[in-house]
């Protein structure tokens, strides 16, 4: 269906110039960051303030014009495209930091700023705020809540949904709603909050976020170990937190991964390692002083082949950097690269790992696995080629089978980049039919004609 | 009739490197101003994919996207998966350039007045004569009025030198003492032009330095505004020109970051047979930054530079101009300079290699636009506190003299070169 007709409409709402109608402005609003998902939609709306998001939905309510939310268009599970074609809500313009309570620890946040801006101002305050996506430098606060997004620091500081104290958004019919507080505390009535974070859009439309924040931890170490076997690696991680200390992150690479850093850096890292780990401490000196010395003597008594420790920011920051050049080199390595997102109990994680490589091998697929090795959330990446279909065929079916195997093993098929479209097909197989049902009722409530980010998370009831 | 999209298709390697991230929203000016996707490399990637692939027309909307880039490289050099977008966008422009021509205004200034030295100068004299008539800015500096405003309304420019650098500037200045070098000296249309006085301090500099300097007649336009426009064609006239001109030199040094980096990317966008890939690289590898050339070339003895008087006691800072942190990897070498010059004190400010915002006719094309990305410039250096910021692009100078003009900031704009004066080999060696 074509919605053309409703841009002049649209446009008393939001200004001319915030709806787009082109054919290339619609095309660049019909991917997100996976490499199979696309659909154009018919219009591209941006509105700059709440009151933009109420009566553009209402209108699409009356209308029955699909509406799918986006932010910086990050996401790895199709969660933003606008698979009904509708309106693209872009929320970009809508990238004011409110304000910034540092008595209280919070931070109030058009949905909008990305997070490195975030994190940027925080920092001036001694400030930030703890769930740390990787891609920070594009990903907004309405997408992170919209995902419940996690990252490296989330073994030690949990993930989004414990930083979201309070949300105003917009329902699909078009009513303005504010969930939650700017306490902490809060236990009236159900977890409005909670449930809106991690609902992929599909709830409501978030315009602002009160955030929970932390003091910045004024001091942090880099240090990292390299093993010859990988269940070394993963044993390590188990005799650390069993020593009562939590780094703020454990990281996670692969042989591949580490020959992709040599190439890159330079680095002059064992060639034939098996696993890395890459481990921060931070907190006050003292008790990174104190959690280091038991990281590195773990590692040692585990049997790690080499421990470097950065004793200098700067020589941190390059080892980061070394693992983001090793981790962009993933995606380089081949036309299409399958990465996926499971997570398994950490005691499993080797035994794992060991399963996903044997059925790589078995297929004759190149493979690599990196991950957050401290909760157990791993990136399989299966190397393939889109425009190869055999190939991609056989990668699909590999996928299919890891996916399996994690949750044989305990574990669930996204940690942290959700289900959007891509992981829909695994949703009737791995879950019990009630949740889904729960689910499709909420949405139901929330949005009685289906128009927010329609055909997501679990398949048409006809498919 | 040529392959379609020839020019694009030479560089798919590197429109096929871009993953999707949208990282390269943190570091692009426009998109921090607009928030939308189609100024994003991303998007503009995803356009030329299409157009690869046969699914996406050279439309208006498609020339729009790729026309609404800085070409200052932010991106390229923050990008994890290192997509080349510059020449991405840059061949593509050349692609749109052949099958639908230029937008007319670029069409006569590229195709008839850049090329003509003399038909340049002629018609510079005419526009000054009527800036004659524009009311007067700060210093040599005029403010455009509403009805010009396609050249963006309100916008400070430079007068016009009232004697072109030509007519000031001998062919050839002797080295001071025992010639090291022979070196052509390739002013740029904006010191020839705006600045002929920062060209002559520039050769003063070369010349107590020991080199001689010829300020070659046969010269013209670097190509740069011409090719990252898209006209290829033009610009490869220029190119063999300059090529001719200056392949005898031991060196070629320029004072204009933008020509610097113009006449060494002959190679990638303008050699059409492997022999002229091979010339031009070898021309290219001559092109010398003047910094870069004091510095690492020459590894001049900066004890031997003297402040100028009236820069005794102030403080400066530095603004990297994207053609040469980004295109040419010089980012040392001035500030070395800047912190050796006794009398001086030298301030960082933050951010030092972000884009002015000028892009060449990007600045006339989308004044807007590139206006608010200059204030965070003004921004960064009303805060670092200096009395002057310093650069060695005539581009930059231009746009951030507008940018503190419409501030009323009393900040001086320099070119590096006009701050010192070099003292004869000294005795005591
Ligand atoms: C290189 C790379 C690394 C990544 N690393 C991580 C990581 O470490 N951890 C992690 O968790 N994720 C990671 N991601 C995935 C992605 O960045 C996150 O899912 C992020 O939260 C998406 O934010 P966004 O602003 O880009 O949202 P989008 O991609 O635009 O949208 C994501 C979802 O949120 C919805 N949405 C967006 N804004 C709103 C709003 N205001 N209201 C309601 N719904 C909204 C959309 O409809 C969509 O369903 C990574 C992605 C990439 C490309």
């Amino acid at each position: 269906m074509a919605y053309e007709q409703f841009a002049n409409r649209l446009a008393d709402i939001v200004g001319k110039a915030n709806v787009l109608a082109s054919e290339e402005d619609r095309k660049v609003y019909s991917y997100d960051g996976t490499s199979t998902w696309t659909h154009k939609p018919d219009l591209v709306v941006f509105p700059t303030e709440t009151e933009h998001v109420e009566a553009v939905l209402k209108l699409a309510n009356e209308n029955r014009i699909p509406v799918t939310p986006r932010g910086g268009g990050t996401n790895v599970s199709g969660g933003s495209v606008p698979i009904r074609g509708g309106i693209v809500l872009v929320m970009t313009k809508m990238n004011k930091i409110l304000s910034v309570d540092a008595a209280n620890l919070s931070a109030r946040v058009q949905a909008g700023v990305v997070l490195m801006d975030l994190q940027t101002a925080l920092a001036k305050e001694r400030l930030f705020f703890p769930p740390d996506p990787q891609s920070f430098l594009g990903a907004t606060l309405g997408g992170i809540i919209a995902e419940n997004a996690g990252g490296p620091v989330c073994l030690k500081y949990g993930v989004t949904k414990q930083y979201v104290l309070g949300l105003k958004a917009v329902l699909p019919t078009g009513r303005i709603v504010e969930f939650g507080g700017s306490t902490v505390k809060n236990v009236v009535g159900y977890d409005l909050v909670s449930l809106v974070t991690g609902s992929e859009g599909t709830l409501a439309v978030v315009t602002e976020a009160v955030l929970r924040l932390l003091p910045l931890p004024p001091a942090r170490k880099t240090i990292i170990a390299l093993f010859d076997d990988l269940p070394k690696s993963g044993e390590t991680v188990g005799k650390i937190l069993d020593a009562g200390t939590i780094p703020a992150k454990i990281e996670l690479l692969d042989n591949w991964v580490v020959r992709s850093i040599n190439r890159i850096t330079g680095m002059g890292l064992p060639e034939d390692a098996a696993a890395m780990l890459m481990f921060e401490c931070d907190g006050t000196e003292d008790v990174v002083e104190h959690d280091s010395r038991n990281v590195i003597r773990v590692c040692e008594e585990v049997g790690a082949t080499q421990v470097l420790v950065a004793d200098d920011p700067a020589k941190a920051q390059a080892y980061w950097k070394a693992r983001s050049a090793g981790f962009a080199a993933v995606f380089g390595a081949a036309p299409t690269v399958l990465a996926e997102d499971v997570t398994v109990p950490r005691t499993r994680m080797a035994e794992f790992i060991q399963r996903v490589t044997a059925i790589c091998k078995k297929a004759d697929l190149e493979v690599t696995v990196i991950g957050h090795a401290g909760d157990g959330n791993l990136h399989p990446s299966v190397m393939t080629d889109a425009k190869d279909p055999a190939h991609f065929q056989k990668a699909q079916r590999a996928v299919d089978e890891i996916i399996e195997a994690a949750v044989e093993f305990g574990g669930v098929l996204s940690g942290e980049h959700g289900i959007g479209l891509e992981k829909q097909k695994f949703m009737r197989r791995t879950q019990d039919p009630i949740f889904i049902d729960l689910m499709r009722n909420i949405k139901d409530i929330f949005d009685p004609n289906g128009i927010l980010n329609p055909g997501k998370i679990w398949e048409d009831r006809s498919g | 009739m040529a392959e379609r999209l020839e020019n694009t298709r030479k560089f798919q390697a590197d429109v096929e490197q871009c993953m999707k991230c949208g990282f390269c929203g943190y570091f692009c000016p426009i998109y921090r101003e607009e928030h939308e996707e189609k100024g994003l490399a991303r998007g503009k990637d995803q356009l030329i994919r299409s157009a690869l692939q046969g699914e996406q027309d050279l439309t208006k909307g498609f020339y729009e996207a790729i026309d609404n880039c800085l070409l200052c490289r932010t991106c390229v050099q923050y990008c994890p998966a290192k997509t080349r977008i510059d020449h991405a966008v840059t061949a593509a422009r050349a692609d749109y350039v052949a099958e639908k021509n230029l937008p007319p205004a670029k069409r006569i200034v590229f195709r008839y007045v850049l090329p003509h030295r003399r038909l340049f100068g002629l018609a510079l004299r005419l526009a000054s004569w009527f800036q004659g008539l524009l009311p007067r800015g700060q210093g040599r500096f005029r403010h455009l009025p509403q009805f010009l405003s396609a050249l963006g309304a309100g916008r400070a420019i430079p007068d016009i030198a009232p004697r072109f650098l030509r007519t000031i500037l001998p062919e050839r200045s002797p080295a001071a003492g025992a010639p090291k070098y022979r070196i052509g000296f390739f002013s740029g249309c904006a010191t020839e032009y705006v600045f002929p006085e920062i060209g002559e301090m520039i050769v003063d500099v070369l010349r107590n330095l020991d080199c001689e300097v010829v300020f070659d007649r046969r010269q013209g336009c670097c190509g740069a505004p011409v090719y990252l426009s898209g006209d290829f064609h033009t610009a490869r006239k220029m190119a063999a020109r300059n090529v001719e001109a200056f392949e005898d030199y031991d060196y070629v040094v320029t004072g204009c970051a933008t020509c610097g980096s113009g006449l060494s990317e002959y190679p990638t966008y303008l050699a059409d047979t492997p022999e002229k890939k091979e010339r031009f690289e070898r021309f290219a590898a001559k092109v010398k930054d003047f910094n870069k050339f004091v510095i690492d070339v020459l590894a001049a003895d900066l004890d031997r530079l003297t402040l100028k008087p009236r820069f005794h006691g102030k403080t400066v800072t530095w603004h990297d101009p994207c053609h040469l942190a980004r295109y040419q990897e010089v980012r040392t070498q001035p500030r070395k300079i800047l912190q050796a010059l006794e009398g001086l004190r030298f301030v960082e400010m933050s951010d030092a290699d972000r884009c002015c915002g000028l892009g060449g006719s990007f600045s006339i094309t989308h004044y807007d636009v590139s206006r608010k990305i200059a204030d965070h410039k003004s921004d960064a250096i009303a805060a670092c506190g200096a009395d002057a910021v310093v650069t060695a692009c005539p581009g930059c100078m231009i746009q951030l003299r507008d940018a503190l003009a419409r501030r009323n900031m009393d900040v001086e704009v320099l070119h590096i070169g006009e701050l010192f004066t070099v003292r004869p080999q000294s005795k005591q060696t």
